[in-house]
């Protein structure tokens, strides 16, 4: 094998009071894809914060080409040629394309020239296969095209290492292949790709060495021949996860909570029909662009259907506003923990009782902050919040912890209609346990919960029936018995569409 | 025109819908006021304009890397004082040495908002809100309560500003107006195309990610503070030359009008855009409102402060609808082509 190209010698970082990592070694050689797992809180991002130069290692020694070198910053990072793409994209929402792409360029003279950098942006974005107009501000980028811009961001200086931070979390499964093949490419023409990924199939599909860690230590690092799934997670959380995947008997009772029909909203969604019963699990699907979250925020009164008819709890309803349908207990957890879940520099209490504030105020008006303390202690027990204490920062916690809080506000208002818009995005393998049994507790009480999701495994596992989608329509329901990753992928990718016209 | 306008740079287009009100609001008042349209308008607001022109220009630098300058007026004072009064003192000190005074002097102020903002991390709104009255407290400590008057300072200072380059008709192009344009379309080119510049707009873009991508944010902020000092210093320069008697009031209210001027500039208030041209632009109408509306019976001077205002509110609401609707056509456009 070759040299190393960067090393981590025992390395140990101390924040504080906390151990992030304790004489943790790795070593990235040229050409693999070097996948690291572990729980959310493990050390990951510690590390990578570690090897762009973000923090500095409290003990031991970092190496590039066998070299021992002290990166402070993350500009000597870059000229080591390490650079990192995170799951939620660092980009500058008032530049365009171009220009985000060559931000950090320092070799092209002290002028811009807008047009060659606008071509060499344009061969960017093309050596990576996507689509983009990179005169465009990025502002208004998906999610998916502001992780392309990073990468090309990464790929527009000289690259030797790239560090992949949960790339595809937010992403379709299309374009989450589309990554990785991006991924295998770079690996090809020499880079040192790490790969950090909850999707463990996508670990056994492009990595070529896993390195496991747990709680700040380095546990194991084997070629990925040699590791299964289950070690994987046995070694990652410390414990077996019994019955990761398997589907728990539906709690699905007679009564229909929710009847959906011809449900439209011009332009957005078309025709969509379905019942819901309570205690169900009725699971949304489909690649990003399939239009499912806005047919939830239809639901939720964010926008309202333009034909077509809802009839809940035996009431044909039309919310005008989140207001309305949350008077009539239906919550929403949005995908996006960031921009409309969670107020992060507030405590963990204040934002659980924000959507049901009004039942914690005395008469005078005034808040009652024991009796918040007490149903956020409450919470942190039933959903196993990892926190000491519920007046701290939300945004202190961990991803899996966040949604945790954000699923406690929304139970606080004792829904009768759960819509979980992607529960368990960027939530590590333990925490992704704990949130779908909290889900399927909800539902077996008697609740009717509407998970939408890109995660199949999550799918399978989670939904009694699955609703696939593809660009506002619906392709088809299937029951949990009858599917399959494939199943659900043709549908989703319109292959099915002939045989249904038939 | 849809596709027109999604096409066009939103800071081209911002320019030109302020270009268009400019014109709007000339049309207007030569409608409504007699004998308006000439030369003397013209001169009067060009006089005017140069200082604040230097000042919106150092103020729009600080703004948009999401930071503000509230003691920019204060230094204008400190340093027209001080300028004034070592030149008094010392009488045969040319203008390359007395500039380069003013401008370091200036320079040093923002260099003390620029360490406490960028270093100490504190914010800057509570930062130059302190400095205001202190910059503000050493000067009048430092003149003792005296005045700078014109009668002790050279000629070739009094009558620099008003020195005439060249005239179309009545409209005449003087120095300090020439001056401050030049400096305008030099930081323009400057942080269009330079390099460097694009920091200032990365940092207040989106200042985590700045870190991310190796960018040294509080180096930025820094030298953010120091070119607004600077400007400042020259502004006080040219307050000098123009009124020639300062007292320790002097440049009070500026830093109000200078973000005001950006703001009607289309320079964001939360950072990561805006233009200094836009700023100039935003300082000429303001200044070409408060002086028409002296001319305009119908509005009493008490009215004058409360439709400046208007014009202020009117002018960021019309912008952040604009852009937003912008922004929705673009992304529909998207959507159809996906």
């Amino acid at each position: 094998m070759q040299k190393p190209i960067l090393e981590l010698i025992k390395i140990t970082k101390i924040f504080g009071q906390t151990k992030a990592l304790s004489n943790m070694s790795l070593a990235l050689y040229p050409g693999e894809v070097h996948a690291i797992v572990g729980e959310n809180g493990a050390g990951k991002s510690t590390m990578i914060k570690i090897m762009t130069g973000i923090y500095q290692p409290t003990e031991g020694q970092i190496r590039v080409d066998g070299n021992v070198r002290t990166i402070s910053n993350s500009q000597i990072a870059r000229e080591a040629g390490v650079a990192a793409i995170y799951q939620e994209p660092m980009v500058f929402p008032d530049l365009n394309v171009a220009e985000n792409i060559f931000i950090s360029a320092t070799n092209d003279g002290a002028w811009l020239n807008p047009k060659r950098q606008r071509q060499k942006a344009n061969a960017l974005i093309e050596h990576i296969g996507m689509a983009l107009d990179v005169d465009q501000i990025a502002s208004g980028l998906t999610l998916a095209e502001q992780q392309a811009v990073e990468i090309a961001r990464a790929l527009s200086q000289d690259v030797r290492v790239l560090i992949m931070d949960e790339p595809t979390a937010s992403l379709s499964e299309h374009e989450a292949t589309q990554l990785r093949q991006i991924a295998i490419n770079l690996a090809k023409e020499g880079v040192a790709v790490v790969y950090i990924s909850h999707r463990l199939e996508e670990i056994f599909e492009i990595a070529d060495r896993v390195t496991v860690i747990r709680d700040g230590e380095h546990i194991s690092t084997k070629l990925i021949k040699d590791v299964t799934s289950n070690s994987m997670i046995s070694e990652m959380v410390g414990r077996e996860v019994d019955n990761f995947f398997a589907k728990a008997p539906t709690t699905k009772t007679d009564e229909i909570l929710l009847k959906v029909s011809n449900l439209s909203l011009d332009g957005v969604f078309e025709d969509i029909n379905f019942d819901l019963h309570k205690g169900e699990i009725l699971c949304f699907s489909g690649l990003i662009g399939a239009r499912r979250t806005d047919v939830a925020l239809s639901l939720f009164g964010v926008a309202s259907h333009s034909s077509g008819s809802v009839i809940y709890n035996g009431q044909e309803v039309k919310f005008g506003s989140p207001r309305e349908a949350m008077d009539a207990k239906i919550a929403y957890v949005s995908e996006d923990r960031r921009k409309f879940g969670l107020a992060m520099p507030m405590s963990i209490q204040s934002n659980m009782s924000l959507a049901t504030l009004k039942n914690f105020l005395n008469r005078f008006g005034l808040l009652k902050v024991d009796e918040e303390r007490k149903m956020a202690t409450n919470f942190k027990q039933k959903l196993n919040i990892k926190t000491e204490n519920v007046e701290l920062e939300v945004g202190m916690l961990s991803g899996g912890n966040q949604q945790k809080v954000m699923l406690a506000k929304w139970l606080n208002m004792k829904p009768n209609l759960l819509i979980f818009d992607e529960p368990t995005r960027g939530v590590d393998v333990g925490a992704k346990v704990e949130v779908h049994n909290l889900i399927r507790e909800f539902a077996a009480a008697g609740g009717a919960v509407l998970v939408i999701s890109s995660d199949l495994p999550e799918v399978l596992s989670l939904g009694d029936r699955i609703l696939v989608m593809r660009e506002g329509k619906q392709m088809g329901i299937l029951s949990n018995e009858d599917s399959n990753q494939e199943k659900i992928m043709a549908l989703a990718t319109g292959q099915n569409i002939q045989k249904e016209a038939s | 025109m849809v596709a027109l306008l999604t096409k066009i740079n939103p800071q081209l287009l911002r320019i030109l819908a302020l270009l268009l009100v400019f014109l709007t609001v000339l049309l207007f008042f030569s409608l409504v006021v007699p004998n308006y349209l000439n030369g003397r308008l013209f001169n009067r607001i060009s006089s005017s304009v140069a200082i604040m022109a230097l000042i919106a220009t150092g103020q729009t630098l600080v703004i948009i890397t999401r930071n503000i300058d509230l003691s920019i007026g204060s230094i204008v004072g400190f340093v027209a004082f001080a300028t004034g009064s070592i030149v008094t003192n010392n009488p045969d000190l040319g203008p390359v040495a007395l500039v380069t005074y003013a401008m370091l002097l200036g320079a040093g102020f923002g260099a003390i908002n620029g360490v406490i903002v960028a270093y100490l991390k504190v914010p800057s709104i509570i930062v130059t809100l302190a400095t205001m009255a202190l910059f503000r407290s050493v000067l009048v400590e430092y003149s003792n309560a005296k005045s700078i008057t014109t009668s002790n300072l050279p000629d070739w200072l009094i009558s620099f500003p008003n020195t005439v380059l060249w005239h179309f008709g009545n409209m005449q192009f003087r120095a300090a107006f020439v001056v401050a344009i030049v400096i305008v379309i030099v930081v323009h080119i400057c942080l269009s195309r330079l390099r460097v510049a694009r920091k200032l707009y990365v940092v207040g873009s989106n200042p985590e990610a700045a870190e991310m991508v190796g960018i040294n944010s509080k180096l930025v902020v820094f030298v953010a503070f120091i070119l607004a000092g600077s400007l400042a210093g020259l502004a006080g320069f040219l307050f000098l030359a123009r009124f020639g008697t300062i007292t320790v009031v002097a440049g009070l209210g500026l830093e109000l009008k200078s973000v005001a001027a950006s703001v009607v500039g289309g320079v964001n208030i939360f950072g990561g855009s805006g233009t200094v041209i836009g700023a100039l632009i935003g300082a000429m109408l303001v200044d070409l409102i408060d002086m028409s509306l002296v001319r305009w019976q119908f509005v009493s001077e008490f009215w004058r402060e409360a439709v400046l205002g208007i014009l202020i509110l009117l002018s960021v609401t019309a912008d952040a609808v604009l852009m937003r609707k912008l922004t929705a056509i673009r992304q529909k456009k998207k959507g159809v082509s996906e």
